[in-house]
């Protein structure tokens, strides 16, 4: 953010300060809102999501010192407003922006071998993940997965009465352990140089 | 005021982006601001993951799915993340109940089976129509995997940063719709091992112009097809569609292309038909 003149050196600290007077919460609605906007993005079905965030972040960051004292109601509002302008934006543009780290890392075509070495790294990945999660939430993942269409949200209802939980907090439950596991397979195909 | 329109279909709308500005943007500031709003809308987002990975969303969430979730490296990798997982889930359930079965037949009604020898057919049986399904379940699992494969290499094959590249070993054809080719011959392609990648040339004819494309490629005869999403056209004198396939793709048939253009707000175009011919 501070790679653009116009934006004020300190314009991040006071984006933190007016999201939240505690650093340490500001900072955690700091990350929730960048990731929150990039979804808004996503789902209107912008080119590109995470560069639009940061244009946002970007805008606002220019106007901040003035916007801070005078502006009244969350601030959250204040970004949504400038997301929506961005969308407009993007949308007049016929031609959907590459970003600068696409045109600077291009990737190659996959060849059926990159594929095919891909999905055994994948499943070395997931195996290795999954040894690190305990037997009761490798369990759960199961129950939870294992079934589709009808027979999921059956299996899901039962899953949910045998723990003795509601089915939301069998979701919120399910969800935060398939989040970790993303995430260390992600991790794990970085490693072995999947990813971009 | 929350509860009343915020039903899963409403959400689902949304996270497509089939809603009016209005609902939209009531929706957005929600999401932002209100934790239980954020979740619903999360909770809607992981469902519709799970529906596109099982099939389950008609042709049109599909593509406005695709269009959303599946246009960067990162967004498809998490989708054949989330599709492992899913997966090995159902592997190791098919394992317990596999397990499970002859374990029942030995050590819960041992007796009653073992002294009744006429149950031992049908029982063979069952498990002889069992195994067969589970094959042709493995048989399904594996093509539909074949099949998401082939789609995302065709996607990166013609991501925007892609198509910018010139690969080695490629060669062109120019094709012509069908509403404007008459009774000209359709085009022919004879595959040659001096070529990896074929690129069709696809004229777009139709006046309104899009900012993403869509083709659907498919062999006629065969119920497999391929969709290529997020397609830009190029204006180099004439206005046209470039797609990239990869040769070993192109078995000897008829093929028929079937390309829509997408505009902003998710409207798909009537569908533009081009031909061609593969030999041996």
């Amino acid at each position: 953010m501070a790679q653009d003149p116009e934006i004020p050196p300190d314009s991040f600290d006071e984006i933190l300060a007016w999201l939240d007077p505690d650093r340490e919460v500001a900072a955690n609605l700091y990350v929730r809102l960048r990731a929150d906007l990039t979804n808004i993005f996503k789902w209107k079905g912008c080119a590109d999501p995470d560069g639009l965030t940061d244009e946002v972040f970007d805008r606002v960051g220019k106007k901040v010192h003035e916007l801070r004292p005078t502006y009244e109601g969350d601030p959250r509002l204040y970004f949504r407003a400038v997301a929506n302008n961005l969308i407009k934006e993007d949308f007049k543009k016929v031609r959907i922006q590459v970003s600068l780290e696409d045109l600077l890392d291009l990737p190659q075509p996959a060849t059926s071998e990159d594929v095919d070495e891909e999905a055994v790294d994948m499943d070395e990945c997931l195996r290795s993940c999954l040894q690190k999660l305990s037997a009761k939430n490798r369990d759960l993942i199961v129950g939870y997965y294992a079934k589709e269409k009808q027979a999921k949200i059956d299996r899901r209802s039962e899953l949910a009465r045998q723990l003795g939980v509601t089915v939301p907090t069998l979701r919120v439950r399910a969800f935060r352990i398939r989040e970790g596991l993303q995430k260390c397979i992600e991790d794990c195909l970085k490693r072995q140089g999947n990813c971009e | 005021m929350k509860e009343e329109f915020m039903t899963g279909a409403f959400l689902r709308e949304f996270l497509l982006g089939e809603l009016a500005d209005e609902d939209r943007e009531r929706i957005e500031s929600l999401y932002l601001t209100d934790d239980e709003t954020r979740e619903r809308v999360l909770d809607a987002e992981q469902d519709l993951i799970e529906d596109y990975l099982e099939g389950s969303l008609s042709r049109e969430e599909t593509e406005r799915f695709v269009l959303r979730y599946a246009r960067t490296f990162e967004q498809r990798q998490k989708l054949r993340i989330t599709k492992s997982i899913k997966d090995w889930a159902v592997t190791e359930e098919g394992k317990a109940q596999t397990a499970a079965a002859p374990a029942s037949i030995v050590r819960g009604p041992q007796s009653r089976l073992r002294l009744r020898p006429v149950l031992v057919v049908p029982i063979a049986a069952m498990i002889v129509i069992a195994i067969m399904l589970a094959i042709v379940w493995r048989n399904s699992q594996l093509k539909e995997r074949q099949h998401l494969k082939v789609e995302q290499e065709l996607a990166q094959l013609n991501s925007p940063a892609s198509m910018q590249e010139i690969p080695p070993q490629m060669t062109s054809l120019e094709l012509k719709p069908v509403t404007v080719r008459g009774i000209a011959p359709q085009t022919q392609f004879n595959p040659d091992a001096e070529f990896r990648i074929v690129e069709l040339h696809l004229p777009w004819i139709q006046t309104e112009r899009y900012p993403t494309y869509q083709a659907k490629i498919s062999k006629l005869g065969d119920d497999v097809s391929f969709t290529i999403s997020n397609l830009q056209a190029q204006d180099s004198g004439e206005y046209m569609v470039r797609i990239r396939l990869r040769v070993e793709l192109l078995s000897k048939g008829n093929y028929q292309i079937c390309l829509r253009g997408i505009s902003a707000d998710g409207v798909v175009s009537s569908c533009e038909e081009y031909k061609f011919v593969v030999n041996n």
